[in-house]
């Protein structure tokens, strides 16, 4: 990037800086702090205290490029939040369906907005759902509506979204791995409305990926594998504004996991994903062009950004030359960012506006899409409805009150900042040769590496934490006594019953004979799914699907079917 | 009675969380730093306490821990107390962790959960509590 004589001259002006300050660092003697001579990222990488030309002599020009051109270090489009700020995206869902409903739209009033006046809804789903059960389960009790939405058929998803336009929305559905039925259900409320699938805009999460670093129940990684690629082969052909899959690198750093194993293991899990579409019949361009990613924003500033850089560089080139992508939007990162829940504290819980604060605003620098910041009082229960306002309110300022939207990628060029994404984007490659190594993300799922990986990562930050190396203020320095904090959110009580009523409801009435018929293909083509191959992936599952959801089969009921054909192991199992 | 331990014998823990919970960074380390400790863990996720209740009759536990961030606490430490005394197992030490608010906190430990190690707290206090718990007991 730098001509020989200007290299030259900055080597000359490093070393001059270099003895300055050696012999200030010398003056402290023994009371210098580590970070003066030994500092390092969150993920471990060595920082210099000061960075120089020379020290991204290695990086071509064209490597960081301009925004919207390829590798896209600088960002997706040539504009960036100029014409487009990013999309609004709390993460909304508790209670029955009205409820979650009621702070859908609290939080449009407030001013709660996607792309150009689009209205965007990230709803999640209660643990009951996730585990793939009905609320009338033995193991639902005290969990109906916590943590996410009780919705568990096509009426209540009829509900959720009553007197609502399904075509002028985008509806992200947050599940674990009860994506088949909710996607199903939610299309067969919109046949219902009149709504083609292609007309139908948002996200199902298709994430099985993250049973490798999360701990929930989950079918075996291959079984997963499958129903992910179908999914993608369904909506390639009947929801093409429908992305089809979220990477959720979000989950390896909330479980203890690094920037650059948050990034590496992205990647790897990519390379195995469009492998097994291009085997299942797709073409790259086709599998690759509605996928999303789910990236952290945690407490290190400077790495969280260059990480989103550096993944934006990977991805692409790995795309390109790897798998012949040749639609820009294939390349391309699309972020959602997610400010770190597990760097949030218990103690002092004002305080955690400060450090969501500080994410949201380095997520803003490093050019993300869609962006959800955690509540502070997060770690103590679900969000109130001030503490939800209070974190979309950050965003707002961000974008409507520092001008930092004017300008894209505002940290490029800075030496610190480029050689830093250098540095990530080189550690993780390093990281995706030794998951290939071993056969590849499955396969590393597979042995317990991805995750013993992660958990060896969390314990060396506890340690420092618990050794007071690292501060984590109010909680191990700076504590106060404080009472506990009032005013925590409650689910309503009454929520579970009514719950157990509707879905008694909705057995008792449904139309029998269509039911047990739409359940039965459905079961057939999950077993037929188990031995198939991924060439032999077509979508017929999905279908199958979305018939079970017109004739009001339940989510736990079509989860029932799925982990009977594919197998459904507890996370201590693996 | 069970919480008796003999000279040598390791203290024996069950952690155990639910399968839909997923937050299980804490709990997981926990039973690493009690292997550490020397504690004998066993840790497994479940879906119905009743599993909770055959695993720590089975393996004959000192101690019941419950790691639950995602709320349902209430019945299910209710459950996991009345069966444990249904089996004669009412000396069992039952911790709990995670996020569980002051208010369900109080009423958890006036039906007999002897800690709980909410966030923030780390897994050398857990391991402490247990050994002075357990040091009264065999002395």
């Amino acid at each position: 990037m730098f001509d020989d004589a200007t290299l030259a001259r900055s080597r000359e002006i490093g070393s001059a800086w270099e003895e300055a300050y050696e012999r200030l660092v010398a003056k402290f003697g023994d009371a210098v702090l580590e970070r003066a001579t030994n500092a390092t990222t969150h993920s471990g990488i060595p920082l210099k205290s000061a960075y120089f030309p020379h020290d991204v002599d290695d990086l071509d020009l064209d490597a960081i490029g301009a925004p919207g051109a390829y590798p896209f270090t600088r960002g997706n489009l040539a504009a960036q939040y100029q014409l487009m700020n990013w999309a609004n995206q709390p993460v909304i869902g508790y209670g029955l369906a009205e409820d979650t409903r009621a702070r859908m739209d609290m939080l449009a009033e407030q001013g709660m907005v996607g792309y150009f006046g689009q209205r965007f809804y990230n709803l999640v789903y209660d643990l009951v759902s996730h585990e793939g059960l009905d609320p009338d389960h033995p193991a639902a009790r005290g969990r109906v509506g916590q943590c996410g939405m009780g919705v568990y058929s096509k009426a209540d998803m009829a509900r959720l979204f009553a007197g609502m336009d399904l075509t002028q929305m985008n509806v992200v559905h947050i599940t674990y791995y009860q994506v088949v039925p909710a996607l199903a259900q939610y299309v067969a409320l919109a046949e219902e409305r009149g709504v083609s699938p292609e007309q139908l805009r948002g996200n199902t999460m298709n994430w099985y990926h993250q049973s490798a670093y999360v701990g929930m129940s989950a079918f075996p990684p291959r079984q997963g594998h499958k129903l992910a690629v179908e999914l993608i082969n369904y909506c390639s052909k009947n929801m093409p504004r429908w992305n089809t899959t979220n990477f959720f690198g979000y989950g390896v750093e909330e479980a203890g996991g690094t920037a650059v194993e948050e990034i590496g293991f992205m990647l790897a899990y990519g390379i195995d994903l469009v492998d097994a579409c291009v085997e299942s019949g797709l073409t790259a361009d086709e599998a690759l062009v509605r996928f999303g990613f789910q990236i952290a924003q945690a407490n290190d500033f400077f790495e969280e950004i260059c990480k989103i850089r550096a993944l934006r560089r990977i991805w692409a080139t790995t795309m390109k030359e790897r798998f012949g992508a040749k639609d820009a939007r294939s390349m391309h990162v699309r972020i959602h960012t997610h400010t770190s829940g597990a760097v949030l504290t218990a103690q002092q819980p004002l305080v955690n506006l400060i450090r969501t604060t500080l994410h949201a605003f380095g997520a803003a620098l490093s050019g993300t899409q869609a962006m959800e910041v955690s509540s502070y009082d997060e770690a103590l229960a679900i969000p109130t409805e001030e503490a939800a306002t209070l974190a979309l309110r950050v965003q707002q300022v961000i974008q409507e009150e520092t001008n930092i939207t004017s300008v894209s990628d505002p940290l490029a060029g800075s030496y610190y900042v480029e050689s830093l994404t250098n540095q990530i984007a080189g550690a993780a490659l390093e990281l995706v040769q030794q998951i290939e190594a071993q056969g590849g993300y499955i396969a590393a799922q597979e042995s317990g590496w991805l995750r013993r990986k992660v958990e060896d990562s969390a314990e060396r930050w506890r340690d420092l934490v618990d050794t007071g190396k690292r501060t984590v203020v109010g909680m191990n320095k700076y504590q106060t006594d404080e009472p506990p904090t009032a005013n925590l959110f409650k689910i309503d009580p009454e929520a579970e019953a009514i719950a157990i009523k509707r879905v008694e409801e909705l057995r008792a009435n449904r139309d029998h004979g269509r039911w047990e018929r739409a359940l039965a293909s459905f079961g057939q083509a999950a077993e037929a799914l188990a031995t198939k191959d991924y060439s032999e992936l077509d979508g017929s599952l999905i279908e199958a699907a979305i018939e079970a959801a017109r004739a009001d089969a339940t989510t736990g009921e079509m989860m029932g079917a799925l982990k009977s054909a594919l197998g459904w192991r507890a996370p201590h199992e693996y | 009675m069970s919480t008796e331990i003999a000279p040598g014998e390791p203290i024996r823990v069950l952690l155990a969380k639910p399968t839909h919970d997923c937050h299980d960074r804490g709990v997981r380390l926990v039973a690493k730093k009690m292997r550490d400790a020397g504690f004998e863990v066993i840790f497994m996720n479940f879906l119905l306490p009743e599993e909770v209740i055959r695993a720590a009759l089975d393996e004959d536990v000192h101690v019941v821990g419950i790691s639950t961030s995602s709320g349902g606490h209430l019945p299910l430490f209710g459950d996991l107390l009345a069966g444990l005394a249904a089996h004669g197992r009412d000396d069992a030490v039952v911790i709990g962790g995670g996020v569980i608010p002051p208010d369900d906190e109080k009423t958890l430990r006036s039906w007999g959960v002897e800690a709980i190690f909410g966030p923030g707290t780390n897994a050398e206090q857990a391991i402490a509590m247990i050994k002075r718990r357990l040091a009264t007991v065999s002395s």
